[in-house]
């Protein structure tokens, strides 16, 4: 462990020593269901996932594919009228889906912890920051006030803010959206959480700020061994931040592989699609991006068979009838993808493996 | 009208906008010059605070430049008089970001259309509905589904291409595209970022292309202008800026982004620290206090756009060397 950074100057662990390794999260064939006006919404069909202790791991996709709800889903914050959920979330052992509001709020903050997108609307307006670090501090460590306070200002200088001091004193209004995303994740990390939420954390801050943000992101798990879901829309963020990578498409996962092998090796043709129409600083200007024609489906009446076979170019008669399944690769077993027609080198017998260049 | 191709459609010098609130004077933008070629795409790139939108909105006269001169032909549109503006600004039409907000609810598809249309007396009755037709076809809706909705019957992608629509109805010579794609989808941005580069060709457009995002701007860009706390620090070939960026800030910036590719090296954020405020910012270069070069020169004397290879233009007294890039 580096000496040079304040690390646990927060006294992250209330005595037990922790695993670093192992299985941390598994989630199993979760289904959040959304009451709406027209009828049930499936947001999220059928997900499933696991993640190790210090991993990453990366759920892509755009506007309307569930990935935050997802996110929620997981963590058991959603409203509880109109949703249903089903399925299970096992969280170190323990099952959080039905679980009572006393054992979730004894993991929220001290074992799981989220860095929402907007800073703005998740910080209390009227209470000073240092005090809103404080809160969860006493809280969950029962620390006394003023010990929490100055682990407050610990905390905020481990996030990188100048003059945390003086800081602690402001209100959300008086910071920027950068300093504010550093209080959110000053808040997330108070009390040493297992496993880091982050839904968009850097959506709507500037490249140099991102850039900035996802570094200490990434200090902060290397230093905690702590596990992460990173949310976003941009694969370029996840691509050289992540362990493995779940692509999401109208709620479901259609492609999940450890990052290098996602890239390397696409099976999907949505995955596909989302890398070809992503505009590329590598390419030369004017270069003609390849579009996925229209939008994805209505969730509430999802057609029959793979819900990206109206858009999907390799389409057939088959994925508009019968919905593709995630299967593993048979070349790669950790590699899942859910397709009739997948793209890429298929060959189960090809020895080499070889990435193709799609 | 000069027949010269070398001559700009349109010619910003020395632009100036300032807000004055509460006793504080914003200077959004302080001393932006440059040209727009016929038929080019300028991108104009920079983070939040940095002035491009402001910059884009005084070039169409939206907001009134503080001083400055926007001239467009031989028209300089800051002094000429109200009327001239109005009949000018036809040939100069804007594109915002928000594509829901920036129509209007209550109107249908085909008026929204032709609004421009029916303040210029231009088309009525059937000539109306011929260029309506035309129009939605040209940004790929169709136009006997679209014509009679409203625009919340539509999703985001759909409403830009109804604002482009709108813009392009009385055949302007310039199109000014502030964050168009930003609140869009990956895979609807690429249909409307290919949807401006067809109907540039169309339509013989030249377009002044503001955006945070580096990569979109390189991919439809000609000429890419770099700006930041209301000052352009580099001007280049899209392609050329990109490879051997001189200037520090535009160098930083393009270490910051994040590319599509696994095998990337992982650089650390070459940036600290934020942009100084706008209402009190350094003297001399606005970048130095976060630059990596900066010496005294830097804090007493304004670096000037100077072209330091041809068509290469930078504000440094010490520009990157095209070999010490840095990572």
């Amino acid at each position: 462990m580096s000496t040079s950074a304040p690390d646990t100057a927060v006294a992250p662990d209330t005595g037990t020593e922790r695993p670093t390794t192992g299985e941390l999260l598994e989630v199993t064939d979760l289904r959040t269901t959304i009451r709406t006006s027209r009828g049930p919404l499936v947001a999220v069909d059928g997900v499933s996932l696991r993640l190790n202790r210090g991993e990453t791991l990366g759920i892509v996709g755009e506007s309307g594919s569930g990935k935050t709800v997802l996110s929620r889903s997981i963590m058991g914050l959603l409203p509880g009228r109109g949703t249903m959920l089903s399925g299970s979330v096992r969280f170190d052992g323990q099952e959080l889906v039905g679980a009572p509001e006393s054992l979730l709020r004894s993991i929220w903050g001290p074992r799981i912890a989220m860095v929402f997108q907007d800073p703005m609307t998740s910080l209390n307006p009227v209470h000073r920051i240092g005090r809103q670090i404080a809160e969860t501090l006493r809280l969950h460590l029962k620390l006394s006030k003023k010990v929490a306070n100055q682990s407050a200002v610990t905390l905020l200088a481990q996030v990188g803010i100048p003059s945390p001091e003086l800081r602690a004193r402001n209100y959300p209004i008086e910071l920027s959206g950068g300093m504010r995303q550093r209080v959110m994740i000053a808040i997330a990390l108070a009390c040493g959480p297992e496993l880091l939420l982050a839904d968009e954390p850097t959506t709507g801050l500037d490249v140099t700020i991102q850039a900035q943000i996802l570094d200490l992101l990434a200090e902060a798990q290397r230093m905690r061994h702590m596990a992460m879901i990173f949310v976003t829309h941009d694969l370029g963020i996840v691509a050289t931040r992540t362990d493995q990578i779940m692509v999401m498409y109208a709620g479901r996962a259609v492609e999940f592989a450890p990052t290098h092998q996602l890239f390397a090796n696409v099976r999907m043709p949505y995955t596909e699609a989302l890398l070809h129409s992503t505009p590329r600083m590598a390419n030369p200007s004017h270069t003609r991006l390849a579009a996925i024609d229209g939008r994805p489906p209505d969730l509430v009446s999802r057609p029959l068979g793979c819900s990206f076979a109206a858009r999907c170019p390799y389409a057939q008669d088959k994925c508009r009838e019968e919905s593709p399944t995630l299967v593993a690769d048979a070349a790669e077993p950790d590699h899942f993808y859910a397709c009739w027609y997948p793209r890429g080198s298929s060959t189960p017998v090809d020895p080499q493996g070889a990435p193709s260049v799609a | 009208m000069s027949l010269d191709a070398a001559a700009p459609l349109l010619t910003v010098r020395d632009l100036h906008v300032s807000f004055t609130r509460g006793g504080h004077t914003v200077q959004a933008v302080s001393g932006v010059s440059f040209d727009l070629f016929a038929g080019e795409t300028l991108g104009l790139v920079g983070e939040s605070g940095c002035g491009k939108s402001t910059t884009g909105r005084a070039v169409a006269r939206v907001i009134a430049p503080t001083s400055g001169s926007v001239v467009l032909g031989d028209i300089d549109l800051t002094t000429c008089r109200p009327s001239v503006l109005r009949r000018e600004r036809t040939r100069l039409q804007m594109i915002f970001q928000d594509p829901i907000s920036s129509l209007n609810p209550r109107r249908r598809v085909r008026d929204i259309v032709a609004e421009p249309l029916d303040i210029w007396h231009s088309a009525k009755g059937q000539e109306r509905t011929r260029i309506v037709t035309e129009m939605l076809e040209a940004v790929g809706l169709d136009p006997v589904l679209a014509a009679p909705c409203y625009p919340r019957q539509f999703s985001g992608g759909q409403c830009q291409r109804i604002s482009i629509a709108r813009a392009l109805v009385m055949r302007p010579k310039i199109l000014i595209c502030d964050e168009m794609v930003s609140a869009l989808d990956v895979s609807i941005q690429a249909q409307i970022l290919n949807l401006v580069e067809d109907l540039k060709a169309a339509y013989g457009l030249t377009v002044l292309f503001i955006a945070h995002d580096l990569a979109v701007v390189k991919n439809v860009s000609d000429r890419v202008a770099v700006m930041y706390l209301g000052r352009l620090c580099e001007v280049a070939g899209a392609d050329e800026l990109y490879r051997s960026p001189r200037h520090h800030y535009t160098n930083a910036l393009l270490a910051s982004a994040v590319e599509l590719d696994p095998d990337a090296p992982r650089t650390h954020a070459p940036l600290q620290g934020e942009p100084p405020s706008p209402l009190n910012p350094p003297s001399g270069c606005r970048f130095r206090t976060r630059c990596p070069r900066a010496e005294e020169r830097c804090a007493t004397e304004v670096p000037e756009l100077r072209e330091v290879e041809p068509g290469h233009l930078v504000a440094c007294h010490f520009p990157v060397e095209i070999r010490d890039r840095a990572a």
